[in-house]
């Protein structure tokens, strides 16, 4: 299968009522651009382009598809359609927002959104060994809140990851690229291509995938708190499930945070779903409870803003 | 099988929790269950630990993947934690055995079965209601029935916490036995004991239930009960369901061999080639109007530009 990248659209190019401006993220499935629109407020357009379908070559503007190809492309235009919906119908300051969403040079486009700042992948390379126990705590927990409203709408989101998860410039997080959400009440889910991360994704991701819920996010979450420690991919959870190597956060970090934060990512990690918090109100909960230093809900963004300044 | 799940026990006032809950479930059926240890006993809660315990092993060793029969699994591996739990007791040594109240309930092709001994509870609750839930084996329940007290006077009776049936006893536990009940989607199934329906009537639990959040509204009725039973509340244990499958359909999308001909048959054979379904081809129109409703969404949120 074709493994070459589409040629992205270039910086100036016109696209409805936006300009690129240039790209900020290539996918398997897509390519995410930075763009403006006509009163220069900034925006995020994802193009769907699957590479090993549809293949734009530079200078061009639509892409070529193969006849045999055209069945496959459409139905992955209803994997987008679907994270078009899912996102559309969500509002929370905590999940990324869609704004218009057109169709353009034969495939579909989705604007997003955008804001200053960067991905907690970033955030962790950058800061790796100094972040703290409040910061992460207070961090998941506001990212929680914009999971449970994904949950509570029966959605999924099923890719959370650090590079998924972006921080403004005050440190709040949004969460991002719902291109693995699913609709959990959808019967015929399964027949879509899976889509995960190694490392992030739950054991339930593998093989037929029945037993995903909340939980199988949860777990992502836990992986990504674990990144936040350990700066690395955690081991992925099917080759811990043959051999586990996963070191616990509680053997790996003893002393340096405190116990109970540690146990709560070894339970968010475990590898049967059903010891794991059942729900991301449950390991917001957990993430409230304990700590030391309780975090003031009714005022994130001081709280946020004074340790933002304290790290930079 | 589609559901949501939600499950916790909390202490309460006491010092150890004496309840035990559980669920597991195969691809096509479920169990559910919790057991109360009782107090006035030792060791309450290794009964309530073996009656658990007893079902879901039993659970997972028949369900292949549906039980042939759910009332006599039921009545049978109830009977068999009696046995287990006094058995135990005797190996022991102990001087009085331990008891446990049980309620337990298989849900297979969108029908559950239920049966239960004591006075833990299950509730059936439909659009905000409670269509049905069990009868408690309490001696202060028969006086009511027998129309000697009214249900206020029961709420408050000094013996409303005595059971006349249980496992581990000196009698075997009398076991109740559901009716087949179809379920509908959105249907609610909750197991609970009395450390929550002791100080929670069934229509406010009903009530508190309707959230499309299971998980925040169940964990709110933990909070609520648990505040209300004090410092001297009872250990308190919930598993709610909501079944997102109906009954009715899946009765109408069986196919129905009466109706055929002695000599017919229908056959049907995947088609070879590519998963079938990526050949569901979206037309131009469905397009177009997969993106008016996505528009039309983000209208309705207010962020079009």
């Amino acid at each position: 299968m074709g493994q070459q990248a589409n040629a992205a659209l270039p910086g100036g190019f016109q696209i409805e009522e936006y300009t690129i401006d240039r790209q900020l993220s290539l996918g398997g499935f897509s390519i995410v651009y930075l763009a403006h629109d006509r009163t220069g407020q900034e925006v995020a357009i994802k193009e769907y382009l699957p590479n090993s379908l549809a293949l734009r070559s530079a200078g061009e503007a639509k892409p070529a598809i193969r006849t045999e190809h055209q069945g496959a492309f459409r139905y992955g235009m209803k994997c987008f359609f679907e994270e078009g919906k899912a996102l559309a119908s969500l509002s929370h300051p905590n999940v990324v927002r869609v704004i218009n969403f057109f169709r353009a040079n034969d495939t579909v486009y989705m604007v997003m959104e955008y804001e200053r700042g960067r991905t907690l992948q970033e955030f962790i390379h950058k800061h790796l060994g100094h972040i703290s126990e409040r910061f992460i705590r207070g961090m998941f927990v506001r990212l929680l809140n914009g999971l449970r409203v994904v949950h509570s709408s029966k959605l999924l989101h099923l890719d959370i990851k650090p590079s998924n998860i972006y921080l403004r410039v005050d440190n709040t997080p949004v969460l991002l690229d719902f291109g693995a959400a699913r609709q959990t009440l959808s019967s015929d889910s399964s027949m879509l291509k899976p889509m995960y991360t190694p490392g992030f994704a739950s054991p339930e991701h593998y093989g037929d995938r029945k037993n995903l819920g909340p939980w199988s996010d949860i777990y992502g979450a836990g992986a990504a708190m674990y990144a936040c420690l350990s700066g690395v991919t955690p081991q992925a959870a099917d080759a811990r499930m043959k051999r586990d190597q996963l070191i616990p956060a509680m053997a790996r970090w003893e002393g340096q945070l405190s116990d109970h934060l540690l146990e709560t990512i070894d339970w968010c990690l475990n590898l049967n779903h059903l010891y794991r918090p059942q729900s991301a109100f449950a390991l917001q909960r957990a993430l409230l409870e304990n700590s030391k230093a309780p975090i003031k809900p009714a005022r994130p963004a001081s709280w946020f803003a004074r340790l933002f300044a304290r790290k930079s | 099988m589609r559901f949501t799940i939600y499950q916790e026990s909390r202490c309460g006032g006491r010092k150890n929790n004496e309840d035990r809950m559980a669920y597991s479930y195969s691809r096509d059926a479920l169990l559910l269950v919790i057991a109360d240890g009782m107090g006035g006993h030792y060791y309450g809660e290794v009964a309530a630990q073996i009656a658990v315990q007893t079902m879901t092993n039993a659970f997972q060793q028949e369900a292949r993947t549906t039980l042939e029969d759910p009332f006599w699994f039921l009545q049978k591996h109830i009977g068999n934690a009696h046995y287990a739990i006094s058995a135990y007791s005797e190996a022991h040594r102990f001087k009085d055995s331990p008891r446990t109240t049980i309620v337990a309930c298989v849900i297979q092709n969108s029908i559950a079965h239920w049966a239960h001994a004591g006075d833990s509870r299950l509730y059936l609750i439909r659009q905000g209601r409670v269509v049905s839930q069990t009868h408690d084996h309490s001696q202060v329940q028969m006086l009511v029935d027998e129309g000697v007290i009214s249900k206020e006077q029961a709420e408050t009776h000094p013996e409303r916490n005595k059971v006349y049936s249980c496992l581990g006893g000196t009698h075997p536990p009398e076991v109740e036995c559901s009716r087949k009940t179809p379920l509908h989607s959105g249907d609610l199934l909750v197991l609970c004991t009395d450390g929550i329906w002791g100080v929670m009537p069934g229509d406010i639990l009903a009530q508190s239930l309707r959230h499309p959040d299971l998980a925040r509204s169940a964990a709110q009725i933990m909070d609520r009960a648990e505040a209300w039973g004090g410092a001297q509340g009872d250990n308190l244990s919930l598993i709610a369901v909501r079944w997102e499958e109906n009954y009715e359909e899946r009765s109408q999308s069986t196919i129905s061999t009466l109706s055929m001909g002695p000599s017919e048959f229908t056959t049907r054979m995947e088609e070879f080639g590519r998963n079938p379904n990526y050949k569901s081809n979206l037309s131009d129109a469905e397009i177009e109007r997969a993106i008016e409703e996505i528009r039309a969404a983000i209208d309705k949120v207010g962020f079009k530009k």
